[in-house]
This record gives C-alpha cells, sequence and structure tokens, in this order.
C-alpha cells in the first residue's frame, strides 16, 4: 500500500525554519568575510579576479541549479512522465561544457575594464547601444525568470509550515529582502560555491533517497509505463506516459516541449546554449584566475558532478508519480500541483531532516538565485543604462539608486506569482531559457571568439531574439499561428543566430588595430 | 627544412584530429534523440547523461588539447 501523501507537523516546521536559517547563516559569514576584502564597487563585482576552479566550478553550479533544476524538474517527471525528461535537461551537462569551453575567455574583458555581461559587450563592440540593449533584454527575461523562483519557494513554504500559498509568496518576498540587507548576497563567489555544494549533495541523496523509496529503478519504470496523463486540475486524459514524446492534443497541448521530436531537437539544442547564454552563468568567469589545463579538467568533473543533479531531482518526480499516482494534480493541490512532489517525497522518503535540507536547498537556489537576478537587474539599471547615458553620473548616487532598483525588481515577479502562478514552472521558466540561450550564446559566446562579429550583427540578434520571445505559443504567438513550442524556439535560437551572421558579415567590424586587442596571437 | 616539413604534417595531423573530435560530438548530440526513440525508459534517461559526459569529456579535450590559450 503506498504510503499516505504527508502533511505539515510543528517538528517539520521547525526543521525547515532551522536548516533555512543556518544557511543563512554560513552565507552570511562567507558575504562578510569577502565583504572585508572587497575595497569598491568594482571589486565587490568580480571579486579580486583569483578566484581557482574548486569555488568557480561550483559558483557555476550553484547559478545553473535554479528553482528549475532543484525544484521544478520533479515536477516534470511527476507531471509528465518520460517526456519530461527533455525539460528536465538529460543533457545539461553538454551545455555547461560548452559554457566551460567558451566562457574561460571572460577573463580577457575583465583585464579590458569589463565588470558585467553587458559591459563585456561594450568593450568587444565599443558600442553603448550593445550593451544598454543587452542590459534591456536581460531585465526583460530575468523578470520572467524570477516568477519560477517565486513559485519554487513558496510551494516548499506552503507545504512544510502549513502556511497558504500567497502567504507564503510574501514570506519568500521577505526573506529574499532579509538574504539582500544582510549580505548575503555580498560574497558572490564563494556563498555561490557553496551553495553548488549544497545543491550537489542534496540533490543525489534525495534522488538515491527516493529511488530506493519507490521501491527500486524497475518499480517506478512499470509503474510510470501503466499510468495516464492528468491535466492539472484533475481531468484525465487516454494519453499513456511511457514514451519520450507526449502527444498531448492540439492546439494547446503543442506548446508542451516533449508533444513530439520537434519539440525535442528545440530543447536539445535549448540545452546546449542556455548554460552559455544565461548572463548569470557566464559572469562566473570573471572572477576566476588563470587556470592550467589541470584545473580545467577538475572544473569539468565538478561540472560533471554538479550537472547530474537535475537528473536525479527528475528522478524524485518519477519516484512520487510511481508511489501516489497522479493524486498532486487535483484541484485540492492548486496551484502548486505537480510542482509540489519533490516536497512531500523529501518528507515521506527521508523524514523531517532530509525535508528541511531540501527546503534550505531550494530555498538557496531559488531565493539566492532570484536574489542574484535582483541585483543584476537593478545593477543593468544604473550601469548598462544610466551611467551609459550619463557616464559623469556619480558613483555614490548610482549605488544608492541601484539599492531602490532592488524594490521594483522584487515586487514584479511577486506580483507576476501572485496574480497568475505558473501550473509548472519549469515549464514556464523554459520560455524565458529559450530567449537566453538564443541571443546571449551567440552575442556574448559567440562573439568572444568570431572576429568578424559586428555590433550590428549583435543589435539585431538581440532585437529579432526579443520580438521573437514574445510570440511563445502561450503569450501572443497564438495570434499568428505559432502554437507549436519546438517551431517557436527553433525559429528563435536558429532565427537570431541566422541574422547575428547575416547582419555581421554585411556591417563593418572594429578596425584591424583593435580587434587586435581582443584577439591577441594565440601562444601555444 | 625537415623540422619545418615535420611541423606542418604535425599540424595537419592536429587539424584532422580535431575534426574527427568535432564529428564525435556531433555524433553525441545526434544519438540522444535515437536513444529515446529507440530505448526509452531508464536506459534513455542515464544513457543521456553518458552521453553527455562523454560530450563534454571531448570537448574539454579539444580546449586543451588544441584550443589552449594562455593569458
Amino acid at each position: 500500500m503506498a504510503p499516505p501523501i504527508p502533511e505539515a507537523t510543528p517538528e517539520l516546521t521547525v526543521g525547515v525554519i532551522m536548516a533555512i536559517a543556518l544557511f543563512l547563516a554560513v552565507s552570511i559569514l562567507l558575504g562578510f568575510l569577502m565583504r572585508k576584502k572587497a575595497k569598491g564597487f568594482e571589486e565587490w563585482l568580480v571579486g579580486h579576479g583569483d578566484l581557482g576552479p574548486l569555488v568557480t566550478g561550483f559558483a557555476l553550479v550553484a547559478s545553473y541549479l535554479s528553482g528549475w533544476a532543484i525544484f521544478g524538474n520533479a515536477g516534470l517527471g511527476y507531471v509528465y512522465g518520460w517526456s519530461g525528461s527533455w525539460l528536465i535537461g538529460t543533457t545539461c551537462v553538454m551545455g555547461m561544457a560548452l559554457c566551460l569551453v567558451i566562457g574561460y575567455r571572460m577573463r580577457r574583458y575583465v583585464a579590458l575594464g569589463a565588470r558585467t555581461v553587458p559591459e563585456m559587450l561594450r568593450v568587444r563592440f565599443e558600442s553603448r547601444l550593445v550593451q544598454a540593449l543587452a542590459g534591456l533584454a536581460m531585465i526583460i527575461l530575468l523578470i520572467v525568470y524570477s516568477v519560477g523562483q517565486y513559485k519554487a519557494m513558496a510551494t516548499v513554504w506552503t507545504i512544510t509550515t502549513g502556511t497558504p500559498f500567497y502567504g507564503s509568496l510574501v514570506a519568500t518576498a521577505i526573506l529574499i529582502l532579509v538574504y539582500l540587507a544582510v549580505g548575503g548576497y555580498t560574497g558572490t563567489q564563494w556563498v555561490s560555491g557553496f551553495q553548488g555544494v549544497l545543491l550537489t549533495v542534496v540533490g543525489w541523496a534525495l534522488g538515491i533517497a527516493t529511488l530506493v523509496w519507490a521501491g527500486g529503478p524497475t518499480k517506478i519504470a512499470e509503474s510510470i509505463g501503466t499510468q495516464l496523463f492528468i491535466k492539472p486540475g484533475g481531468a484525465q486524459t487516454e494519453i499513456p506516459l511511457g514514451d519520450y514524446t507526449l502527444p498531448l492534443p492540439p492546439l494547446e497541448g503543442l506548446a508542451f516541449p516533449g508533444v513530439d521530436y520537434i519539440g525535442v531537437t528545440a530543447a536539445i539544442f535549448m540545452f546546449l546554449f542556455m548554460a552559455t547564454g544565461f548572463p548569470h552563468n557566464i559572469a562566473r568567469f570573471l572572477g576566476a584566475r588563470k587556470i592550467t589545463k589541470r584545473e580545467y579538467w577538475m572544473m569539468l568533473l565538478i561540472l560533471i558532478v554538479g550537472g547530474l543533479t537535475p537528473l536525479w531531482i527528475g528522478v524524485v518526480g518519477f519516484s512520487a508519480r510511481a508511489v501516489w499516482g497522479g493524486a498532486l494534480m487535483v484541484e485540492e493541490y492548486k496551484p502548486m500541483y505537480g510542482d509540489s512532489a519533490a516536497v512531500y517525497a523529501s518528507i515521506s522518503a527521508g523524514g523531517v531532516p532530509l525535508a528541511s535540507l531540501f527546503a534550505a536547498s531550494v530555498f538557496a537556489a531559488a531565493v539566492a538565485s532570484l536574489a542574484g537576478m535582483v541585483m543584476i537587474m537593478a545593477t543593468n539599471i544604473t550601469r548598462d543604462l544610466i551611467h551609459n547615458a550619463f557616464p559623469k553620473a556619480s558613483p555614490k548616487k548610482l549605488l544608492a539608486l541601484t539599492k531602490v532598483m532592488l524594490v521594483p525588481f522584487i515586487a514584479i515577479p511577486l506580483w507576476w506569482t501572485f496574480t497568475s502562478p505558473p501550473p509548472i514552472l519549469s515549464e514556464f521558466m523554459a520560455g524565458s531559457a529559450v530567449a537566453q540561450a538564443g541571443i546571449f550564446f551567440f552575442v556574448v559566446g559567440v562573439s568572444m571568439y568570431w572576429k568578424r562579429a559586428t555590433k550590428w550583427g549583435a543589435t539585431a540578434a538581440t532585437v529579432y531574439g526579443l520580438i521573437i520571445t514574445f510570440f511563445h505559443p502561450n503569450a501572443y504567438g497564438k495570434l499568428v499561428g505559432l502554437y507549436h513550442w519546438g517551431y517557436w524556439a527553433l525559429v528563435l535560437m536558429f532565427g537570431s543566430a541566422l541574422v547575428y551572421v547575416l547582419t555581421s558579415l554585411l556591417t563593418k567590424p572594429l578596425p584591424e588595430n583593435k580587434l587586435n586587442i581582443l584577439f591577441p596571437e594565440r601562444n601555444r | 627544412m625537415v623540422n619545418l616539413l615535420v611541423e606542418k604534417r604535425r599540424r595537419k595531423l592536429s587539424v584532422k584530429l580535431m575534426s574527427v573530435l568535432i564529428a564525435v560530438v556531433t555524433v553525441c548530440v545526434i544519438l540522444v534523440p535515437v536513444i529515446a526513440y529507440f530505448s526509452g525508459g531508464w536506459f534513455a534517461y542515464w544513457g543521456h547523461a553518458l552521453l553527455a559526459i562523454f560530450f563534454s569529456v571531448v570537448v574539454v579535450l579539444i580546449r586543451t588539447r588544441y584550443c589552449w590559450e594562455e593569458d
């Protein structure tokens, strides 16, 4: 007989609060220690450029593992069965490895004065327009990405403390403010490195624990093979979950990436490009020191171990589905639905200790990512837009304005999640991920290696990518007949690439003497 | 003169090897949906992870062996 779906207990609530408090304390301590070292705003952004492979590797893991990977993946496995694997990101290590081989060159731009990703673009193209546009694109896409983080943390808080979902959303916003106010974000790389270790250890432990709890891999596979897809709300369908594609009925169903192999192909390319395309990811190399070949391999090992964490969280979802069937898809669990699978499974499989650690991990992934994104968006406004337009603006005023801008960037995604929480958060976040992959993989990643790239190529690709983003099948795509997620994602990513290459080839690159500074002769 | 010829041959060989490795990573990506279609279940799930690990080892090998850059 299946174990009952657990409920919040006072012990669990205390355990969760203690685990989160402990995580906050360690983050603050690290932030405080590193803040003492940083002499100014610029140094605070990139540190001393002396971070080795361990910290950089785990920081990269932490910035990659947001609420989507550490929490939402269980929802995908639970709701969609094997076809959820495409958004779980079974191949995400490929993208992380590409980020490792491409992103290391960011260091070159730090030496030339860049402190953020848009600033790197200003240096690369000698263009304030490209910097401002990249800042604007980041704001739009990161707001969408932040919504998912809110839902992740609010779901955990709701289930473990018994607080209503909307109250949990407010609690999450307060926690972010506390996190930012006490300087948890100050130690950026070190705090992120610590988070990377925590997320990896807890993710693996939870995945293995639930695999055993559900009766082992064979039993899970057999159970998923016999189950049918249930819509959020509880409506049963006749579509089996046992395959790697889920032929959901058109037109609404076409918005799911795993609906057919067109969507699957797009999802594979999204995972190839997005680790490099995420500005908050590739920015991790801004603080890295020079590393040896041996250290490069060490970083790869960290990325492989950390990069398998999302797969273990997917296993949590499969296990929960095998044990409880589609019980979490009914109206009673609105608006959390299948996204609640990870929390319930962590309580049932690991008791208070594992559930508390998992809650702290989701807090680390969601709230810290959210805080990081809020900081990036606020900096986009002050550094990439205002300082860009008024270079003589006082640094003190800019810093004060950055702090003020934190409030709207905390409030906007909060309001969004409050008014229309996404039913499956990872599916929602994938929309923003495609856009970040399609725009920034080329504009940032490829531009560091392709001498012929021009500012007009980068500008055109960014504008194109942003426009197509709004035609997501669940946004305005329906107005132009774009119902299929796969076609939309392919048109966005490869369209951006095409626009970037063609426009670059048709326009003039930087003069040779300037390019020689950015692309010095390679020493072997 | 002999040294130059040897160097030229070595470079040619390097380019050939790199091309082979690039072909290998391309095949890794192509195999992902193929494995899902023909096998499914846990085999495809962890098979994808293994393919991704192999892919990442090869791209880092290309980077460190053929495209290494010093500051």
